[in-house]
């Protein structure tokens, strides 16, 4: 089974750092955990990461133990977690300047 | 208590190397440098684009980091060479800041003094062999670990360096300092996101002030800027290879800072007063050569570079070791990356063990083993902070 790399037992995503995924493979993890399964719901790339649960929109995703950013949508166990459904907390000007 | 062997210097300081530094003050001096070093044994040129038609602030940068790259205990005599006497950053100024600071020879060459490039040039070469001899007569000796600063930096990463190569170079770092030395974090725009990670080990409150300002000065500009901060962190290579946020590229960076106590709040280029064991935070760019440059002038005598897509990058005095979590890019850069630590990830080795790997490889460098940049003599990162535009 392939494995997916999790940092920190709160984290809600793990990070691909072996072969790529396929969707519909079921992935173990490595790391601080080492029980969890998930059924990859997309194509995993190198590198990139994968959703361990459901997050609804708007909720944190965690890695190393703290927020990455929000969901920007309703994101399922086993989906790719990446710029498309989670968007950064910090150093916004775009939304310092709609306020402005 | 481990210790390494290097060379203690007259104002008790020691370098791990011992290298004549041929230090050019201008744009104009910098081929006559590098052509001194070329010819005479144990020299090496330090040289660069600066130094002239600066705004003030930016000169006092400039002076900052060619004084504190001599004062660097890896050097042991310095020749300055400078072209034409002009106030606000002479050589005769820099001569002033490294020998007040360290005592140590320091020669200075005026090309249009000398009467032009071909006496200038006999000159140089002549200090640089009289100090390169004297300093062969000095020998390593065995000193504490308390006597090293160790720099750290992490550059072109990927997926695996805030997963393998970053966490083992904070544990190796973490080693440094429960044997008694210290270390530099840097690179402050990557503490965005986690800057509670680096306040809740400060020594005290005031130091974990200067860390959120120093962020928050730095997030400033992105907010007055009008723009997302995500049209630049990540980078656009850094998001194809899988990282989504500034924070999440925040917190692999800040896991080399290890998990010893923040002790010291430095600006960049600065180098630390105290002695007390720990992690120093450096104010600083995230731009590689300068950031590493920063760290060399604040007198860090070795560093730790972990690379995800393997690296270059080498400072010409300060040791440069890289480590990288990338199987792939080791393969593909072993010619300069000294360790793979991959197997972290492949569940073969435990972060601890990587840890130690890195501080072996430290302690073995810091003691006179060569560099894989160093044997090639592929010293290509020295580069100063520019704060101002040239006028």
């Amino acid at each position: 089974m392939k494995k997916v790399f999790v940092v920190e037992k709160s984290d809600n995503v793990g990070t691909a750092v072996g072969e790529p995924i396929g969707a519909g493979e079921t992935v173990g993890t490595e790391g601080r955990v080492t029980d969890r399964t998930v059924v990859a719901r997309a194509d995993i790339p190198y590198g990139h990461k994968i959703a361990l649960a459901d997050i609804p929109k708007g909720a944190q995703v965690t890695k190393y133990g703290l927020s990455i950013g929000s969901a920007l949508a309703d994101i399922k166990a086993g989906d790719h977690v990446h710029i498309h459904n989670v968007e950064s907390n910090r150093g916004r000007g775009d939304k310092a300047a709609q306020a402005r | 208590m481990t210790e390494f062997m290097g060379y203690v210097r007259p104002n008790g300081a020691v370098g791990v190397r011992n290298h004549v530094l041929l230090l050019s003050g201008t744009v104009y001096a910098n081929k006559l440098c590098d052509k001194v070093a070329s010819m005479v044994a144990g020299t090496v040129s330090v040289t660069h684009p600066l130094g002239r038609c600066q705004v003030r602030p930016d000169l006092r940068m400039t002076r900052r980091f060619l004084a504190g790259t001599g004062i660097n205990p890896n050097v042991g005599a310095v020749v300055i060479v400078d072209h034409f006497r002009e106030d606000g950053m002479t050589a005769e100024d820099l001569a002033h800041d490294i020998s007040e600071a360290t005592g140590k020879p320091v020669a200075v060459v005026n090309i249009r003094g000398e009467g032009g490039l071909i006496h200038a040039t006999e000159q140089a070469m002549r200090y640089a062999a009289n100090f390169a001899r004297a300093l062969s007569d000095m020998r390593r000796e065995s000193v504490p670990m308390s006597k090293l600063l160790l720099g750290t930096e992490c550059g072109t990463s990927d997926t695996t360096s805030g997963l393998a190569g970053n966490p083992a170079t904070g544990i190796c770092s973490d080693l440094v300092i429960a044997e008694g030395g210290r270390a530099i974090l840097a690179e402050c725009t990557e503490w965005m996101g986690c800057e509670e990670w680096l306040t809740s080990r400060a020594a005290s409150p005031a130091i974990a002030e200067q860390i959120v300002a120093g962020v928050k000065h730095i997030e400033q500009r992105a907010l007055a800027s009008g723009e997302d901060i995500r049209g630049s962190q990540p980078t656009g290579d850094n998001m194809v290879g899988g990282l989504t946020t500034i924070e999440e590229k925040s917190m692999g960076a800040v896991k080399k800072g290890g998990s010893a106590p923040v002790v010291g709040y430095l600006d960049v280029a600065e180098s630390p007063t105290g002695t007390t064991p720990g992690l120093y935070v450096m104010y600083g760019p995230g731009h590689g050569a300068e950031s590493i440059s920063s760290m060399a002038a604040a007198g860090c005598q070795v560093l730790v570079f972990s690379t995800g897509g393997g690296h270059t990058s080498s400072h010409p005095i300060m040791p440069t070791i890289k480590v990288t979590g990338n199987a792939e890019s080791f393969r593909l850069m072993s010619d300069t990356v000294e360790l793979d630590v991959s197997g972290v990830l492949r569940g073969e080795i435990t972060l601890e063990q990587a840890g130690q790997m890195i501080f072996d490889e430290v302690i073995a460098v810091a003691s006179g083993r060569l560099t894989k940049s160093e044997t090639l003599k592929d010293d290509n990162s020295f580069a100063i902070h520019r704060v101002g535009i040239s006028i």
